[in-house]
């Protein structure tokens, strides 16, 4: 194999990009096909069952549990507010009545005469999935969700935590190996995805957090910062549904590592568009991560998109190093030997070998490179 | 199924498909005895684009057929079979695990009871407990119904109660499960299968409630009749099944491949539980068994008959070494390190790993990190194993008044690394060391056997495909999984006890094949050269308060194996403590690493 | 007898005659000394005399006296002139005793049989002063004169013992001993306590319960709640009930004592609401049978064997009906746990139940189960305190026996005064001037003896 297969992550100026927005149970979608949405827009709602409250009655009353129905004062499906009665014991002589009341808010779900356990069901909390992205509605499945397709330019990150959200961009600091710092973040960035070049600091982040900022993307971040920031040791890397308030998006990996080259240019360039972003990331079969969403006006005229196949390793090829002794750094590949090398960690492994800029020659296992997609 | 005489079959077809890799290996018969010949590998097709695992399946076939010059695939893409002289195969069989394997949650009453006999079910079968939801397991209602709600599992096992014992409580778990309504990972359309192996006499209330909201509700026995005995059969054959119908009907292409199997497909773990077993009742041994993932460390073992699996969910080599390192502790990682190591730039590279999980160490400072981390995650693993197979919770005690003062609850681990006879490794990060040293050094690092204990690695991770060839041809199993399957590494002489440092803990004199004798103080591990298909017999004098199998002190004679490693002796006394100092530390560590040669520079490395 | 009579007569009869009303005809005790007696709340006063030269046997075998009386008279001060209550009437303020004393009309505040030369006034009131006279009585109504003492006495009332010092050094050690763990378990420290099986199986037993359907039965022993080991199985049964909250089990406490029911009530109710299910808290099955004890064991059987409960607690007092009672529960294959601190009835518990908390284990049993700092402190600090008395016992046999053994040795000897009088008596931090001269003289007189032999000895070598 003169090629081989090493995906980076996807950075593309033009993509038709299409997303699903699904309701977790069925319920309305509040859009037709080929409407136009915003990000904003709410797409499909629903009421999800409210929460389930069992009530031991039998216990509470001192009745077997098969007696429990005949002293219900509510049948299953009515609805009980606090403190209503909901049962009666038959008592003694018509005295000496025990009643119970309800400690909970909603409808009689199910009275079980083997348990003695009557289920409340709570109020319905309400879900509604937003567009998240600005496009045209493409399909609608009835009661389930849509999809919504838009001519977008599309950049993946690495890691990332926090979810779906939405902001204009914003560029600080003066290029793609500065590192994001607190002193750069001013007041009037609330709402602003503010886009860093090297490692974001803990501070940074605090501050964009505090001026109300939407997201925040930098290429790198310290693990001990995260660990700050989220006040927990992240152990896998299955995130999204963290509640912080922001976004982060981290382009490159840990550590001390400057945003690619590529990627900043092209957010650069779209300073002062609204973007969607999502921290979610999963790694694991089925790999999620991060994206950052810049809808466009007009589609770009379609630019020459390298002369390389997408995926393929080839000699002349930009790659980033992934792994130590030169994680992070940049090259291009100067030959691909196809027997497997002695590493120096002594296991056996293909390898390639890449010039870095300043014409320093490495090998370097396949396996611990990232195509940088031109 | 087709049902052939085993004596008939002389080429077998197995594959795995894993969710990165679909295995496929090539077992004949040659000269009077089964051997596997011929493997090959192609990537899984279970995702789109292709989303049609037979695809994987025919690829890694067709390079077996290469290798074996024997046409396997006929031209509509399908395995042949029956097998003639020059092509085909005998019986064709497969596990899987692609998708994310089998995903279960599991219900009881008692956390400890019948719930953790469903657990024990669920994992024996193969599958992956997302969640084990009991009475009183410190959960409200509401949340156990959120947490239900959440997950979504491919079917669920519901237990509790003896035969005729509680049925409230079984109702009420099921009461828990049916207004979550609970969806299926897979498609929207199959109603989400549930299995009752509680109480005989909730049977008809359970199946009252979950009459109505589309549940598939299978019966089968009670998997906890009385406290005091499991049965487990019933429950775990109803898992299988229910995983062939329902969700391996879900995915893409396996009703193909369901077509052309002779027997069932398993699910990976389950057929490495199947061969493990079936190697110990052969050979009337105990086993241990690892495997260990990117994400997950799966451990079986089979001590008195008795199998116990576990999956260590987030203790893995990739996806997952960020959080061996947040559980074990960055300290106790490093203890095994034999150099200083920059902390934050090594938290950094550990996370990086994390979000890039198939980066391979370049350096031998990185490779002996990661195999640091690697005991780390054995260790905790191996405790989770331990403290999950016990013997049963709830049985009544027989005393006599010379208990007075050794009362002991039950529950206790039957894991008992003094009995262990084989432990066996696979995964990566053991199976794929650049030396075999390495693997047997993490293996007693990590699992401190006792006695004399065979270490032994899955060369080719070809135990799946054997477990479910041990469903049909017990023998042909046993023989590949002793010939090809496993790489004897050797056979490690470990003393149990505190050794003094310095001070005499064994006398050993070894005779057979190769004859040597020696003495080993404490703190001391030693590497005896002793090779593959060389045996002897070892008889060893433990000093006074040191145990090698008899008891303290006692003399212990044992017939001993050599593999590619040797003869290891270990006088470092267990627990294996290391010294809190971090230099006097690392010298320890060096000072072992040293003694087995673990980290020998073969060749000239490159690029560093 | 009448010769010894008329010869005391004519020793005594130049004695002046000082009271009237009875004969004088003994020679009085001399060197009253009256004394407060220290380390008290100033309620005693030790009177002293030198016994009277009649206190001796005459030819015909009798006593010339037969005891010493003793007076007290108050004297006014200014604090006590409110207790002139007690001054005899016409007596004025004059101190001591009047001349004419009469020996009847007053009544005495005690008296001593003969040879002994002192008296211990319990009855004394603190601050007052009072002063003491003592005089021999013989036969007949006779007396002596009165002795009295030179100095009067004021029974003072002292805020510190200072007799039982080590006591309280002892104390004060055990008590920092305890508050250091106290705080040491708060900051985090670990006190490892020995896995008591009985307590672990607590819920292993309930869950038996739960998961067979049946209830769990705890007996709370015979005896009512002021007993120590009825409080202690009610910790238990706290911890029992939490249990069976959480895992939603049926609990019985049949009871044998109305206090206990109603403490067991309002345990299993708090046990219940902690848990967060007050719903599933049913009063009725915590109910009295019988203060009867077979009466009882009889309806604790009946409830055995009509519901088959799957586990059995026996955390009490237990007399007869222990066995009784474990063989019944047995027989319906119930899982047993016991507790008690019944030295006989331990046995038949350890045979017939699962598990059994010996003694001290079901007194800790507190301690074990709430994991509490403050109770897993003081468990340890006590802990301490047993090792103290078991050393100090240990030392003082050790001593003790070595002090017989070699009698003549003064620091064996001194050591073994020490612990016995000082550390374990009453006599401070000080050893005692008069034992130790006491000690003193005995020792010398060993060594005189032990001279004394020396001769023979040496003779004997010759």
């Amino acid at each position: 194999m003169a090629k081989a297969y090493t995906p980076g992550l996807l950075v593309t100026r033009h993509k038709k990009h299409r997303i699903m927005r699904r309701l977790p149970i069925s319920g309305d979608v509040r859009v037709k096909i080929n409407d136009q949405v915003n990000a904003g827009d709410i797409v499909a709602e629903t009421n999800l069952p409210g929460n389930v409250h069992p009530v031991n009655l039998a216990n509470q009353m001192s009745l077997p549990p098969a007696d429990v129905v005949a002293c219900m004062l509510k049948a299953e499906g009515d609805a009980i507010a606090l403190d209503e009665p909901m049962a009666q014991s038959k008592g003694m002589f018509g005295m000496f009545k025990n009643t119970v009341k309800s400690r909970f808010e909603g409808t009689v779900e199910t009275i079980s005469p083997v348990t003695g356990q009557v289920i409340i069901r709570g109020a319905p909390l309400p879900v509604q999935v937003k567009a998240y992205m600005s496009g045209q509605v493409v399909s609608v499945s009835e009661h389930e969700g849509c999809e919504i397709e838009a001519d977008v330019a599309y950049m993946q990150g690495i890691f990332g935590v926090g979810g779906e959200t939405q902001g204009k961009i914003r560029v600080v600091g003066s290029g793609h190996d500065q590192e994001l710092t607190a002193d750069l973040i001013t007041d009037d960035m609330a709402g602003c995805l503010i886009i860093g070049g090297a490692r974001m600091t803990v501070e940074a982040i605090q501050r964009a957090r505090e001026v109300k900022a939407a997201g925040i993307i930098s290429g790198g971040i310290d693990d001990q910062d995260l660990k700050e920031l989220l006040g927990y040791d992240l152990g896998v890397a299955i995130t999204g549904r963290e509640n912080l308030g922001i976004t982060v998006i981290v382009t490159e990996g840990f550590g001390e590592i400057a945003m690619a080259d590529r990627t900043y240019a092209m957010l650069r360039e779209f300073e002062g568009r609204v973007a969607s972003i999502n921290g979610a990331t999963q790694i694991r079969a089925g790999v999620m991560r991060p994206e950052i969403i810049i809808p466009l006006e007009s589609v770009p005229p379609a630019a020459n998109e390298g002369q390389f196949e997408e995926g393929q390793l080839e000699a002349g090829r930009l790659l980033r190093v992934i792994r130590d002794p030169w994680f992070g750094m940049i090259g291009k590949v100067s030959d691909l030997p196809a027997k497997p090398h002695v590493l120096g960690s002594g296991s056996k492994a293909r390898v390639l070998e890449v010039t870095f800029p300043s014409g320093e020659k490495a090998i370097v296992p396949r396996a611990n490179v990232e195509l940088i997609e031109e | 199924m087709t049902n052939i005489d085993p004596d008939q079959i002389k080429v077998i077809l197995a594959t795995d498909c894993g969710s990165t890799t679909t295995k496929a290996i090539l077992i004949q018969y040659v000269d009077g005895e089964y051997r596997q010949t011929h493997r090959g590998e192609a990537p899984t097709t279970v995702e789109k684009p292709f989303a049609d695992v037979t695809m994987g399946v025919v690829n890694s076939v067709t390079e077996i057929a290469e290798l074996a010059d024997r046409r396997l695939v006929d031209d509509d893409g399908r395995i042949i079979s029956p097998a003639t002289d020059t092509e085909g195969c005998d019986i064709y069989i497969s596990t899987s695990s692609a998708g994310g394997g089998l995903q279960m949650m599991v219900a009881g009453v008692i956390a400890e009871m019948t719930a953790a006999s469903a657990k024990r079910a669920a994992l024996g079968a193969g599958s992956i407990v997302m969640d084990v939801i009991a009475a009183n397991d410190g959960r409200r209602p509401h949340d156990q119904i959120q947490r239900i709600r959440d997950l979504r599992p491919d079917m669920i096992l519901i237990s509790g109660g003896t035969d005729g014992g509680t049925t409230g409580k079984v109702v009420q778990i099921a009461e828990l499960v049916a207004p979550a309504k609970p969806q299926p990972r897979f498609g929207s359309d199959y109603s989400m299968p549930i299995i009752y192996a509680g109480n005989k006499d909730a049977r008809e209330a359970v199946s009252e409630v979950f009459d109505e909201g589309g549940f598939d509700l299978q019966i089968v026995d009670n998997l906890r009749p009385v406290l005091e005995r499991e049965n487990l059969g019933p429950a775990r054959d109803k898992i299988h099944d229910i995983f062939l119908e329902h969700v391996m009907a879900q995915a893409p292409g396996y009703e193909k491949l369901m077509s052309w199997t002779g027997a069932p497909i398993m699910p990976t773990p389950g057929a490495v539980g199947d061969i493990l077993q079936t190697v110990a009742r052969l050979q009337d041994i105990n086993v241990v068994g690892v495997d260990i993932g990117g994400a997950t460390t799966d451990v079986f073992s089979v001590f008195e008959k008795t199998f116990n699996r576990t999956v260590s969910a987030n203790l893995g080599m990739s996806y997952s070494i960020s959080n061996v390192c947040a559980e074990a502790t960055m300290p106790n990682v490093l203890r095994w390190v034999p150099f200083d190591m920059n902390e934050r730039e090594l938290r950094n590279h550990v996370k990086n790993k994390m979000i890039r999980p198939t980066t391979i160490p370049q350096t031998r400072e990185a490779l002996m990190f990661e195999q640091a981390v690697a005991r780390e995650a054995l260790r905790l693993a191996y405790k989770q194993h331990k403290e999950f197979a016990t013997t049963l919770k709830g049985v009544q005690q027989q005393r006599t008044v010379g208990d007075t003062f050794s009362q002991q609850t039950s529950g206790q681990t039957i894991v008992n690394n003094m009995t262990l006879d084989l432990l066996v490794a696979s995964g990566g990060v053991l199976s794929h060391a650049p030396r075999m040293h390495q693997t047997a050094m993490m293996l007693i690092d990590a699992f401190e056997p006792e006695g004399v204990t065979m270490l032994a690695k899955d060369s080719i991770f070809m135990m799946p495909h054997l477990g479910v060839l041990s469903s049909v041809h017990p023998k042909a199993a046993e023989q590949v999984f002793d010939r090809d399957c496993l790489v004897y590494l050797g056979t490690s002489v470990c003393a149990a006890g505190q050794p003094k440092a310095g001070k005499s803990c064994f006398k050993y004199e070894l005779t057979g094949d190769r004859t040597a004798s020696g003495e080993i103080s404490g703190g001391e591990i030693q590497l005896l050269p002793f090779e593959e298909h060389e045996t002897g017999t070892i008889t060893l004098s433990p000093a006074r308060g040191i145990d090698l199998g008899e008891g303290a002190g006692k003399k212990v004679q044992r017939s001993v194996r050599g593999g590619t490693v040797g003869l290891i002796l270990d006088g470092r006394g267990r627990s294996l403590t290391l010294p809190e100092e971090r230099s006097s530390c690392q010298a320890t560590v060096q000072g072992w690493l040293d003694a087995l040669d673990v980290y020998k520079e073969e060749t000239e490395p490159v690029g560093v | 007898m009448i010769r010894a009579l008329v010869l005391l007569l004519v020793l005594l009869g130049f004695q002046p005659a000082m009271s009237h009303g009875e004969t004088l005809s003994l020679s009085g005790p001399a060197n009253v000394v009256a004394e407060d007696v220290p380390n008290d709340v100033g309620g005693q006063v030790m009177v002293k005399w030198s016994l009277s030269p009649d206190d001796r046997v005459l030819k015909d075998g009798s006593h010339g006296v037969i005891g010493y009386v003793i007076y007290r008279e108050v004297l006014p001060t200014a604090a006590g002139l409110e207790s002139g209550a007690e001054t005899p009437a016409g007596q004025g303020y004059e101190l001591g005793f009047s001349d004419d004393f009469d020996y009847e009309a007053n009544q005495p505040v005690g008296s001593v049989p003969y040879s002994v030369n002192q008296f211990l006034d319990e009855n004394v009131d603190a601050g007052m002063t009072y002063v003491y006279a003592v005089a021999a009585s013989g036969v007949g109504n006779s007396f002596s004169p009165l002795a009295v003492a030179d100095k009067p006495v004021v029974a003072e009332m002292q805020y510190l013992n200072l007799g039982k010092l080590w006591f309280f050094i002892i104390m004060m050690l055990i008590s920092i001993v305890i508050i250091y763990f106290v705080f040491y378990a708060k900051r985090g420290g670990t006190i490892k306590v020995r896995p008591i099986a009985g307590l672990e199986a607590v819920t292993e037993a309930v869950g038996r319960s739960t998961e067979m359907g049946k209830p769990v039965l705890f007996v709370p022993g015979i005896l009512d709640i002021n007993d120590i080991q009825t409080v202690a199985g009610i910790t238990v049964l706290s911890n029992v009930a939490r249990t069976a909250a959480q895992y939603d089990a049926e609990l019985k406490v049949p009871t044998a004592r109305s206090l206990v029911m109603t403490t067991a009530r309002e345990t299993v109710e708090a046990a219940y609401l902690g848990e967060g299910r007050p719903d599933a808290y049913n009063e009725d099955n915590i109910y009295y049978l019988t203060d009867e004890q077979f009466g009882y064991t009889a309806g604790v059987q009946g409830v055995m064997v009509r519901e088959k409960p799957a586990a059995c607690f026996y955390m009490g007092a237990f007399y007869a009906e222990s066995l009784i009672l474990a063989e019944t529960a047995n027989s319906i294959g119930a899982i047993q746990v016991a507790g008690t601190a019944m030295p006989s009835q331990l046995p038949f518990f350890v045979a017939a139940c699962d598990y059994t908390l010996i003694g001290e284990e079901f007194f800790a049993a507190s301690a074990y189960l709430s994991n509490d700092p403050e109770q897993l402190g003081s468990l340890k600090g006590q802990d301490v305190g047993k090792i103290i008395a078991a050393v100090l016992l240990i030392l003082g046999c050790l001593l003790a026996t070595l002090a017989t053994v070699v009698p003549d040795s003064k620091p064996l000897r001194m050591a073994d005064m020490y612990i016995t009088n000082n550390i374990l008596g009453e006599d401070g931090l000080v050893p005692n001037e008069l034992k130790v001269a006491i000690l003193d003289g005995e020792l010398e007189q060993l060594m005189e003896e032990d001279q004394d032999a020396q001769p023979a000895i040496d003779g004997g070598g010759n």
